[in-house]
């Protein structure tokens, strides 16, 4: 009994060890502007990290190209050993094991909460309608909005949309969830509201990216900060040694900024 | 230190609302010297010219009889109408076969009724492929030889039952030929895009008339001699065509509409091109151009009496060519080319209420 438990243990250390996303040399340009520079980074399997840095300093572009919603010209990027290449089968193959929450929700207006979440199973991973309504509601009883299915995403609250679009993409059993900026647009009131769910989903073990100026959070679930200014990654810890022992001088006058307020 | 309790003020009635038709009239028709004058003035006018009106087009007009010489009072013949209503409304299509005019057009109603009555879930499923079929049953029909009826051939088909059928017909198949070549518009293939903008741009650019000229009596002049197709065959295609051109328009400034989110959401939960484009994009499209949508149809309707120019009977034809027969040489034009106006306008506002409708029905998206 003993030695199976701690087989399983030994299971679930080797999955943590698996490097899910790797990033090599990353560079991208939008016309000749520079956006990212020689990123390097590699992701373990339910790691938890969060990026910040100045506005403008590549933060979305970087994670955006994680999906395939931006392209880069030079490096390379894997995927749960998928490599990223012009080639729709691999960008499917990705975009399967990765989902997305975005700063401004992005819910489709024209169809129900429901609906909304039952897209994707449905038509991406052709499960039977009912079987998709039950993931559904079982991941809007996770975000707590279960009574709101069959309202229409204008009729939600921001923070009850932005729960919306967590549930959308859970609802595609990610291996990875990228959050860019998911409680900028939100009132302050109904960004706690989306940061627990957050959390559940952190200490559920989910491998998340996230772009967030919320420090708190950072403090209590990443595993690892980024630090990214001019498109490049300066600096890299833990939130006790980021925070705390920042090593350069443009995090220090950065956290020395957002820390006055 | 204890806080302060918080006492939440109660609601309050709304103010009671002041409108109403004594106020409007004083607020808006009576508020200055000059707006009395001008109101007095428009009154007067109207005075001395609806009375006159009325009595020619009602009191004194003649409503019964069968012929020329039934119309003995001052006001509108309408025995004109009557005597030839069977022209005007289905042209020289023979008379026992006209249950399938009828037929046709009940079909028509019962498809538009269908995407209104019908739930949403069934909506897609039945609406959209009976809305598609439907020019081609109410071709079987009307023409007749090939599911065993009497053969009509098209030259007999006629009047506003034309009207309104090639219109119907001519929107239904520009709507999913539009949409393509919006979508090839705005595509990164370049092959797509420019046979899109190439035909976008001719049809838009291209007067109706010239187009009509151009199918009736160039057209053939490419076909080898003996390859003869249908002049009314040759028309639907030009209207339809005419019509992608103006869809296609109208689509394009509705996917202008269309927030770059809904595109990257889309990409992210991994649904394929054609994927996002159906179920994402393009109920959003429709949503924001049903106005667009319903204005286009209404000028393409409007459009159908243009041909009258390559000799297609229908209504203004008609009344045309009743006009100059010889038992009816009187001058009854007035009320032939009212009657034209009155039943377009009828149709035409009706389909603006029905817009109205639409988007009232389609308005998920907001709060209010
Ligand atoms: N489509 C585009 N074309 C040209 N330049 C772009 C485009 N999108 C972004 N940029 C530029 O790339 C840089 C990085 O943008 P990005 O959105 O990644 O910044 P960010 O770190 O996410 O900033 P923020 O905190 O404001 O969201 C910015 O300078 C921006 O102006
Ligand atoms: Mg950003």
């Amino acid at each position: 009994m003993k030695n199976a438990a701690s087989a399983d243990q030994q299971a679930i250390q080797s999955t943590n060890d698996k490097d899910i996303i790797v990033i090599k040399d990353m560079n991208k340009w939008y016309g000749n502007f520079h956006v990212l520079k020689d990123i390097n980074l590699t992701v373990k399997k339910g790691e938890r990290i969060v990026v910040c840095g100045p506005s403008g300093s590549g933060k979305s572009t970087m994670i955006r190209c994680i999906n395939r919603l931006e392209e880069f010209q030079r490096g390379s990027l894997t995927v749960n050993d998928v490599e990223m290449i012009d080639d729709v089968k691999n960008i499917e193959a990705i975009r399967k094991e990765v989902g997305m929450v975005f700063q401004h929700f992005n819910l489709f207006p024209h169809l129900s909460i429901l609906d909304n979440l039952t897209l994707g199973p449905i038509w991406v991973q052709k499960k039977p309608k009912d079987e998709a309504e039950a993931i559904a509601m079982k991941y809007l009883e996770r975000v707590k909005i279960p009574d709101q299915a069959n309202k229409f995403p204008g009729q939600l609250s921001g923070g009850q949309q932005q729960r919306v679009a967590i549930a959308r993409s859970l609802c595609m059993s990610p291996e990875i969830m990228l959050f860019d900026e998911p409680t900028s647009a939100l009132d302050p009131e109904m960004i706690k509201e989306v940061l627990d769910v957050m959390v559940e989903l952190a200490d559920e073990g989910m491998t998340m990216i996230c772009v967030t100026h919320e420090m708190g959070f950072a403090k209590k679930v990443a595993d690892r900060v980024i630090f990214m200014d001019g498109g490049e990654i300066v600096e890299q810890n833990t939130p006790h040694e980021f925070f705390d022992h920042p090593e350069t001088d443009r995090l220090q006058l950065f956290l020395s900024q957002i820390l006055q307020h | 230190m204890k806080a302060k309790e918080f006492k939440p003020l109660p609601a309050q009635p709304a103010p009671v609302s002041t409108i109403g038709v004594i106020p409007w009239l004083r607020n808006n028709l009576l508020s200055s010297p000059f707006n009395i004058t001008v109101t007095v003035i428009i009154v007067a006018a109207l005075l001395a010219i609806v009375p006159d009106m009325l009595d020619w087009l009602i009191f004194s007009a003649n409503w019964s009889g069968e012929t020329q010489a039934a119309c003995v009072k001052d006001g509108a013949c309408w025995v004109f109408i009557s005597a030839w209503s069977q022209q005007i409304f289905y042209g020289s299509y023979p008379d026992g076969e006209i249950w399938r005019v009828n037929l046709s057009l009940l079909l028509l109603a019962g498809v538009i009724a269908s995407s209104f009555a019908l739930p949403a879930r069934l909506r897609n499923k039945v609406s959209v492929p009976a809305y598609l079929c439907l020019p081609f049953v109410c071709l079987l029909i009307l023409d007749g030889s090939y599911i065993g009826l009497k053969e009509v051939t098209t030259d007999l088909w006629g009047g506003f039952s034309l009207n309104v059928l090639i219109a119907a017909a001519s929107i239904i198949i520009a709507f999913p030929f539009g949409f393509l070549w919006a979508l090839g518009r705005q595509s990164d293939m370049p092959f797509a895009r420019s046979v899109s903008v190439t035909c976008i741009e001719f049809f838009r650019g291209t007067p109706i008339l010239a187009l009509f000229f151009m199918g009736s009596v160039m057209l053939p002049l490419f076909f080898p001699a003996n390859v003869s197709v249908d002049k009314l065959l040759r028309v639907w295609i030009i209207l339809v065509l005419f019509m992608s051109a103006y869809m296609a328009e109208v689509f394009r400034s509705g996917f202008a509409a269309i927030p770059k989110g809904q595109y990257e959401a889309a990409d992210s939960i991994g649904l394929g091109y054609w994927q996002k484009t159906l179920l994402i994009i393009f109920p959003q499209v429709i949503k924001v151009s049903m106005p667009n949508i319903l204005a286009t149809f209404v000028m393409v309707f409007k459009n159908t009496v243009f041909l009258l120019v390559i000799a297609v009977p229908e209504m203004l034809q008609v009344i045309m060519a009743a006009l100059s027969n010889s038992n009816w040489l009187g001058g009854h034009a007035i009320e032939g080319y009212l009657f034209v106006g009155f039943i377009f306008w009828i149709c035409c506002f009706s389909m603006s209420l029905l817009a109205t409708s639409i988007e009232k029905k389609l308005d998920t998206s907001h709060k209010n």
